[in-house]
């Protein structure tokens, strides 16, 4: 095999022909082409003269060099030519395929398993044992079973269960029980790769080369999988960080985000900047349209990495302040601070009680300065048992007033003042988070103190009831469960009156805290989470196979997703903790520096082109265009005119390649110069042969009759098809009613009715004056109508009997056809249309057929009752309708002949 | 051979006869417009003028009527009418069945046309026409034209000269085809028949790729008659020679002509018929 870059030859002695190609070029030169064959009658004058060159003919230049061309692509195409040659699996031995079938091969999945496929096919065409490693552990956490030595077949069935798995690969372990396998020869090693280090790829490698010679096949660099994690779930929008092996180029990927069902509810495009590994992706949506998304996935990419599963801790939920719209001094108002607090990480609306409560909120926060009236607290309080929060703050009014049942706990009249003026004390500042609190981890700034708050009456269930507490163990937070919902009272104010804990960023927290109350997930669970759905290696959720375990109570943020624990939705149905690959994913990068021997392939790049059949192909068509030529050369091709030049050639190889409709055009033109350049009687074609025929050859009968008789000089009757033909061309039309005539299509109807408008005229032939009944004339006439259906015509009466079709040439009183009697009927005369000339003659006597005549003159039908002198007749009725056709209404000054006549002779 | 089968052909040829005779009447009726009688005193039938009796005039000329009307006698003169013999010839040998182009009319039927025509022409003048080589003696009236289609319809004859036969003094021979005969053969047969006192009128009929020769590369011509064919290599080259042999060959048929007081005309078949006709009826019309 004779190996030119990603080309090589399977015969390349063939290639030898090539020399013989200078040899072939003389020989076709002296060799003049056949000459073209023409009978010429004055050879006799042509007899002596001798060419003053006597040089033979010589073939031209053009053709020597498509011949030349073809004889080298016939040489060619025998020498085989393949592009990306196989290379044959070198040496005996076993054969080990190494398969990344971790979550990164999915991306590249169906290219691996070809290519995995191929190399079995190979193998088993060399009849090598095959061992077959996947480094990914199996599902369950169990041990992967040991290798061992397969024939082709086994490797078959082992290959077509593999399938992508949605944790990362483990090639350590895979390599240990590589080693523990033993090979007693040096192994050919395949190592069919998902193109990621993952932190054990270099190790990998170089155990691999020590078994034998490594070829490490994968993608492309920057096809290389991308993975999707957790951005900030508290962002203004729904955030995802894409992240990807290989930052060298920039890339365009399009995040989906998708509901419960798999809907799709937002798609937005993100552009990674070359050299940037990982960017966030803000996907900005509308709150509730944002609570319904359950997942984020990136287009066109299908692997568990590329999927991202949202839990409960990352819905907005829409909090409602009550407070009058009053913007005059916001910084005075509770309202503008809790909007500050709670904007960051939720939807704050403002209004009314009854208006927040409608539009559906989670959180009612209520300001100590929300005056309630008491159809706002029967509205709270229903709307609290069924599950709402709502978060007071205390304040002057409260505290001048605390009789109310909106409270978790009973509060003493008056407030607390703590520092001051005429006081020793203080401002106090907060007591640490109780760890049974919902504010357990926040850190409290120093800075943080309170100068007012409403007091307690104390209880005995108050500890439980408290939140959060002073220094000095007074409580500033208290909270109640009230139904299904929460009732949460802030002791001091929202505004900055009694406290400068609405200026704090602990508020912030403290709010959201609380807010995340409201959403059922209190705190850390302590429940176990079993799977409820878990990803598969494409990134689809399924129902939770049984190999997945339950995540024990407390670990869920420790836990990480492996084959035990597979990506997926842990917990009930209800509260789903989501578990996500991205943060098993280790060391995301491309595969580092491989030892030095290892040959890398890429999976797509082995397809194998044998360019023998396009080649021999392309000699096949030269060798057709090279005899068409030569028949030209020899003046054999008959149809195409020389004197059109290269258009009529380019035209004939054209219509030769695509039916071309250049061709028609040109036969379209030709058809309506032969129509225009002399006068022809034309006809309808029916499409049923017998009557086409009639039709043509009564038109050839009254065309002689013409010739003979009148100064009309008709050439050949032509035929026409409405549907297809221009009609300009010819004054009359003979058009044949038959059975089955179909309706015209709106083209055809549009040509006719313009062909009568602008002169032409038709007569139409019923051709059932053969049986004269009432029936046959129903019959006749629905045909007629349905093959005018579309035509404007005006009402047809019978031919007056001072009709200019009467005397145009010939006195006539009927029109006898082939058969006699029957009505003619015409448009009524009116000189303001068409000169009075009716443009529709309507008839029934078959005239076709009384015309028509034989190429010897002969006529062919009978014609009945009358006999000749009724075909006499016909014929003048034909010459008639000829003359009105081509004359008008001249003959119509006849009508006052008589009186002028008579009045001259007195 | 049954009667009535031959009877049915020969009505079939005759039947294919009218397309040609109507064609030709067409052409001689566009001719013969403009183109009145002899204008001249004759025999004829036809009244010429009344002229003042003059001694030696023969008494049975006196038109009594007339003079009965007058105080002078008077002798009624008829238009000349002396009726000819004009002899037709056209070429029918195979050389003519050419038409270098399918919209062209052959040579053959360019010249059949131009014979029909010029006999209708001469038919209608009175003369009396036959085709030559027929053995038909010169006919009168109308219905020389049907017989003389019917032969003209026989079609091929070999020869593409007349072969010589003995015609009257005065007559009028009239030779249409394309006389590529050898000089010498046509020469020697002009000669003998202007021996024998007779005009003649000879029309050339060429194909308009006969005069040019359109052809270009390597070529071999094939005789439309029993001839060797002729292999050229490159027809470019010997065109100009071509043209100069057909020009001397004209210049050699018109110089013969013109000895003998006949005339020459050429015709191509891409020019209309009746400019031809015009020419030979304007030439036989000065006699």
């Amino acid at each position: 095999m004779l190996s030119l870059g990603s080309i090589a030859f399977a015969a390349p002695w063939l290639l030898a022909g090539l020399a013989a190609l200078p040899v072939l070029w003389w020989l076709l030169r002296v060799t003049p082409p056949a000459p073209k064959r023409i009978r010429f009658p004055a050879l006799r004058l042509m007899l002596g003269l001798a060419p003053p060159e006597e040089t033979p003919a010589k073939t031209p230049l053009w053709l020597i060099l498509l011949r030349m061309v073809l004889i080298t692509v016939v040489i060619l195409a025998l020498a085989q030519p393949l592009l990306n040659p196989r290379t044959p699996i070198a040496a005996t031995g076993p054969v080990v395929f190494a398969v990344d079938d971790g979550w990164g091969a999915a991306r590249h999945w169906d290219d691996m398993r070809a290519a995995l496929d191929r190399l079995i096919d190979q193998a088993a065409r060399e009849d090598r044992e095959i061992v077959l490693v996947s480094t990914a552990d199996p599902p369950g956490g169990r041990a992967a079973s040991e290798l061992s030595l397969l024939r082709p077949a086994d490797a078959r069935a082992a290959a077509a269960n593999l399938q992508p798995l949605p944790w990362p690969g483990d090639r350590t372990q895979a390599l240990a029980r590589l080693q523990r396998l033993g090979l007693s020869h040096a192994a050919e090693i395949v190592w069919l790769s998902d193109g990621l280090d993952g932190g054990d790829a270099a190790a990998f490698a170089a155990g691999l080369v020590r078994l034998g010679p490594v070829t490490v096949m994968g993608a492309d660099g920057n096809a290389l999988p991308r993975l999707l994690a957790p951005a900030d779930a508290d962002d203004q929008d729904l955030t995802a960080t894409v992240e990807r092996a290989d930052p060298s180029l920039p890339e365009t990927l399009t995040l989906r985000a998708l509901g419960e069902d798999g809907r799709l509810l937002a798609r937005r495009a993100v552009t990674v900047p070359a050299g940037q590994g990982s960017i966030v992706a803000h996907i900005p949506m509308p709150t509730e349209l944002r609570n319904r998304v359950a997942s984020i996935a990136i287009e066109n990419e299908a692997s568990a990495g590329a999927a991202l599963l949202l839990d409960e801790g990352w819905k907005r939920r829409p909090v409602g302040i009550v407070a009058h719209r009053d913007t005059a001094q916001p910084l005075l108002s509770g309202a503008y601070y809790l909007d500050k607090a709670l904007s960051p990480f939720s939807e704050v609306r403002t209004g009314d009680v009854a208006t927040l409560l409608k539009g559906g909120i989670a959180v009612l926060a209520l300001p100590d300065s929300a005056a309630l009236s008491d159809g706002d607290r029967q509205a709270i309080t229903g709307w609290l048992d069924k599950g709402g929060t709502v978060v007071r703050f205390a304040g002057p009014h409260l505290a001048a007033k605390p009789d109310d049942a909106l409270l978790p706990v009973r509060l003493r009249s008056g407030d607390r003042t703590l520092g001051g003026a005429l006081s020793w004390e203080k401002p106090a500042k907060l007591a640490p988070f109780a760890a049974d609190s919902p504010f357990t981890g926040l850190t409290i700034p120093d800075d943080v103190t309170v100068s007012r708050q409403v007091l307690v009456e104390p209880t005995i269930d108050l500890a439980q009831k408290t939140w959060a507490r002073l220094a000095d163990g007074t409580p500033l937070v208290t909270a109640a469960k009230h139904g299904k919902g929460w009732l949460v009272l802030v002791h001091t104010t929202a505004d900055p009156e009694w406290s400068n804990l609405a200026m704090s960023g602990l508020m912030v927290e403290m709010l959201r805290r609380v807010v995340a109350v409201s959403q059922g997930i209190s705190g850390t669970s302590d429940k176990p989470l079993p799977p409820v759905e878990t990803l598969d290696g494409f990134g689809r959720l399924h129902a939770a196979p049984a190999t997945a375990a339950t995540i024990s109570a407390g670990a869920a943020a420790k836990t990480v997703a492996g084959p035990r624990y597979p990506p997926g939705f842990y917990g009930t149905a209800d509260a789903r903790v989501a578990l996500n690959l991205a943060p098993a994913v280790m060391h995301f990068a491309p595969l580092p520096a491989l030892p030095a021997g290892v040959r890398r392939e890429n999976f797509t790049r082995n397809t194998e082109v044998d360019f023998r059949p396009p080649l021999l192909a392309i000699a096949l068509l030269l060798m057709l265009a090279d005899f068409i030529i030569g028949l030209a050369l020899r003046g054999l091709l008959p149809r195409i005119r020389w004197h059109a030049g290269a258009a009529a050639g380019a035209i004939a190889f054209g219509a030769v390649l695509m039916n071309a409709p250049i061709a028609r055009a040109a036969g379209n033109d030709a058809a309506a110069i032969a129509g225009a350049s002399q006068f022809h009687l034309a006809y309808v074609r029916t499409g049923v042969p017998d009557v086409d025929a009639e039709s043509k050859a009564g038109l050839v009968g009254l065309a002689h009759v013409l010739n003979e008789r009148t100064a009309v000089e008709a050439a050949a009757p032509m035929s026409v098809d409405p549907e297809t033909d221009d009609l300009v061309f010819f004054p009359l039309l003979y058009w044949p009613v038959v059975d089955g005539e179909r309706a015209l299509s709106p083209q055809a109807v549009a040509r006719v009715q313009h062909y009568l408008n602008t002169g032409g005229i038709i007569l139409f032939d019923t051709r059932d004056q053969e049986q004269p009944n009432d029936f046959s004339a129903a019959a006749a006439q629905a045909r007629l109508k349905r093959l005018a259906a579309g035509l404007t015509i005006p009402p047809l009466v019978p031919l007056p009997p001072d009709h200019v079709l009467t005397r145009s040439f010939y006195l006539l009183e009927n029109f006898p056809g082939r058969w006699n009697g029957g009505e003619l009927w015409v448009e009524p005369t009116a000189d303001a249309i068409n000169d009075g000339v009716s443009s529709v003659i309507v008839g029934g006597n078959e005239w076709a057929g009384a015309w028509a005549t034989d190429a010897n003159g002969v006529p062919l039908y009978a014609v009945v009752p009358g006999g000749e002198p009724q075909r006499e007749i016909a014929y003048r009725f034909g010459v008639n309708l000829v003359m009105y056709a081509l004359t008008g209404n001249y003959k119509s000054d006849q009508v006052h002949v008589p009186a002028i006549l008579e009045r001259l002779g007195q | 051979m049954a009667g009535p089968a031959l009877r049915h052909r020969a009505e079939a040829a005759s039947l294919a006869l009218p397309p040609l005779l109507i064609a030709a009447e067409r052409v001689a009726a566009a001719v013969v417009q403009g183109t009145h009688g002899r204008r001249r005193t004759g025999q004829g039938e036809t009244f010429w003028q009344f002229r003042q009796y003059e001694p030696g005039d023969p008494v049975t000329r006196i038109d009594w009527r007339e003079t009965a009307k007058t105080q002078h006698v008077y002798v009624r003169e008829t238009e000349w009418e002396a009726a000819q013999s004009v002899y037709l010839w056209r070429d029918g040998s195979g050389s003519m069945d050419y038409a270098s182009d399918a919209n062209l009319p052959t040579k053959r039927e360019r010249a059949d046309l131009l014979t029909l025509a010029l006999a209708s022409l001469l038919v209608r003048g009175g003369e009396r026409v036959t085709l030559m080589g027929s053995g038909l003696a010169p006919v009168y009236g109308r219905a020389a034209l049907d017989r003389l289609a019917l032969l003209l319809s026989r079609g091929a004859t070999a020869s593409d000269l007349p072969a010589y036969e003995k015609l009257p003094r005065h007559g009028q021979v009239i030779w249409i085809g394309d006389l590529l005969a050898p000089l010498e053969a046509t020469a020697t047969l002009v000669l003998r028949y202007a021996d024998a006192g007779l005009k003649g009128h000879l029309l050339q009929v060429l194909d308009p790729a006969e005069e040019s020769l359109p052809f270009a590369g390597r070529v071999r011509f094939e005789g439309l008659e029993d001839e060797n064919s002729l292999l050229i290599s490159r027809v470019e080259s010997i065109r100009t020679g071509y043209a100069e042999r057909l020009q001397r060959h004209r210049d050699g048929l018109a110089a013969l002509t013109r000895g003998v007081g006949w005339t020459f005309a050429t015709h191509r078949t891409d020019q209309s018929p009746q400019h031809a006709l015009l020419g030979l009826y304007q030439i036989l019309a000065e006699r």
